[in-house]
């Protein structure tokens, strides 16, 4: 385990540049669309986003050849995080995103009762039925604070629509 | 001495015994509001207005403003205990407050952050009392210019505090800048970045950036170090509130500072986010020990405190005298009366 190579920072910085970089493409093709120009009757709605995502691409390009300048300099010393820190790191992260991913289709309180019990059951050990009873009551209980009470309306899948909401 | 007799006059209102319940009732509900995530202060007003309808609206607009101050209040508890502000004006009690709760002094941060709430509060409702008619006069006059000036001077100071390469400031500012663009564009009402999903068109809300930003950013963390996700202990005994009120009357010029700002950033609707960075940052620069903040300094805990809580309220002097505002939550204690 401690003989996998660390996860080196000049890597992270590049991969975050990358994807600041695809965010500033997106600001700034979006705001192409909607029309970046000053218009007769004053700034169009893609004047000041137009303007940000080009700062953004600028800075991301700016910290991209910052570490390529750097990169034999640095020779892989800053350390980001350690290969098994990253893996443990990963574990929490990846079922996250399918979480969400998940909460799309399944609406929120599903997807919750399964990622309390999957998470129960595959990172803490507990017994099956008793992680998927806490999840089931955590999400039952969500959703008589927030549906009932509060009245605030979240992502809903097919079970609640079988049970009338 | 007019205003004296309003003021013990007001006093003697709030100070009857049903009164005094339910500022209680509405402090407890507010730190409940404040702790739970995602209920900010100003949904919290909204969601237990309904409470009020039944009461004279003296007592209403006292437990409001309990709910509101008790809402502060449980931000400031998330800000140190978990790294996860409740509120805008939090953020800045993260820096020092988290690190401070780390080395074990968890209840010294807390009861500097409520003790100064309390006299950036009180300094400004001193404030509002004896200079309500001087002050809205000038308030009429703070326009757009004066508005964008104190937002660059917020932003401005953003990059002068961090202690990241200004580039990467400068690129967290612009995402931030980029997710509030997306939405409906209120000048032409054209939709912006939103591709074709509804539930973008109000674009995104602060809440939930803060919350993805520090809550997820933590837990994933405590995940990379190997340990169980665990908030610092926040046990508060009355010996530790006594021994922090003994060695906060040192700080009393970090203290009158982060008063003086927070009562010009209230009054001048600069509000009490740009307000609680200032105070921060004014408060670094000015220290004889700038290299301690950020690893727990507790001057770092009362500068942000005492100056979000003197804007809030002072906050409320516009909204009483010329009818504007200063804040969500203000607009719903405004609409509850």
């Amino acid at each position: 385990m401690s003989t996998d190579p660390p996860i080196q920072t000049r890597w992270i910085e590049l991969l975050v540049a990358v994807c600041f970089a695809v965010a500033g493409v997106v600001v700034v093709l979006d705001s192409q669309r909607v029309g970046n120009a000053w218009g007769s009757d004053g700034p169009q709605p893609g004047y000041f986003p137009f303007y940000i995502g080009c700062l953004m691409l600028a800075g991301a390009a700016w910290v991209f050849l910052q570490t390529c300048w750097r990169w034999r300099q640095d020779g892989g010393s800053q350390v980001f995080a350690q290969a098994h820190e990253w893996r443990l790191m990963l574990k929490m992260l990846l079922p996250t995103v399918a979480y969400l991913v998940s909460m799309a289709w399944l609406g929120i309180y599903l997807s919750s009762s399964l990622f309390i019990a999957a998470f129960m059951v595959w990172q803490g050990r507990y017994s099956i039925v008793k992680s998927v009873l806490v999840g089931l009551c955590i999400s039952a209980a969500l959703f008589v604070l927030f549906e009932i009470w509060f009245m605030l309306p979240l992502p809903k899948g097919p079970i609640e629509t079988w049970l009338g909401y | 001495m007019d205003e004296l007799s309003h003021l013990i006059q007001g006093f003697s209102i709030a100070l009857t015994l049903p009164n005094l319940g339910f500022m209680l009732i509405g402090i407890f509900l507010g730190v409940l509001i404040g702790v739970l995530p995602g209920l900010g202060g100003a949904n919290g007003v909204a969601i237990l207005l309904p409470l009020t309808f039944s009461m004279s609206p003296t007592s209403a607009i006292i437990m409001l403003s309990c709910i509101y101050w008790g809402a502060l209040f449980g931000g400031a508890i998330t800000s140190i205990l978990f790294n996860i502000p409740g509120e805008p004006w939090s953020v800045a009690t993260t820096f020092d407050g988290y690190p401070m709760a780390q080395q074990g002094q968890a209840s010294r941060a807390l009861t500097a952050a409520f003790t100064s709430s309390f006299v950036g509060a009180l300094v400004a409702v001193l404030m509002v009392t004896f200079l309500a008619p001087l002050v809205a006069k000038f308030a009429l006059n703070f326009g757009p210019p004066e508005l964008f000036a104190v937002q660059l001077l917020t932003f401005a100071s953003f990059i002068g505090m961090s202690k990241e390469p200004p580039v990467k400031t400068l690129l967290s500012m612009m995402l931030g800048f980029a997710l509030a663009a997306v939405g409906l564009d209120s000048v032409t009402g054209t939709l912006r970045m939103t591709f074709g999903q509804e539930s973008l068109l109000k674009g995104f809300d602060f809440l939930v950036a803060v919350i993805g930003l520090f809550g997820l950013g933590e837990i994933l963390l405590t995940m990379e170090e190997g340990l169980s996700f665990k908030g610092q202990r926040g046990r508060i005994t009355l010996q530790d509130v006594l021994n922090t009120w003994k060695e906060l009357p040192q700080y009393w010029a970090t203290s009158l500072r982060a008063c003086l700002i927070g009562c010009w950033m209230g009054i001048t609707p600069g509000g009490a986010t740009p307000a609680s960075f200032m105070s921060y940052g004014a408060a670094k620069r000015m220290s004889r020990h700038p290299q301690d903040f950020g690893r727990g300094a507790i001057e770092g805990v009362i500068a942000p405190e005492t100056a979000a809580h003197a804007a809030g309220t002072s906050a409320l002097l516009p909204m009483l005298t010329l009818g504007i505002p200063g804040s969500p939550t203000a607009r719903c204690c405004w609409a509850g009366c």
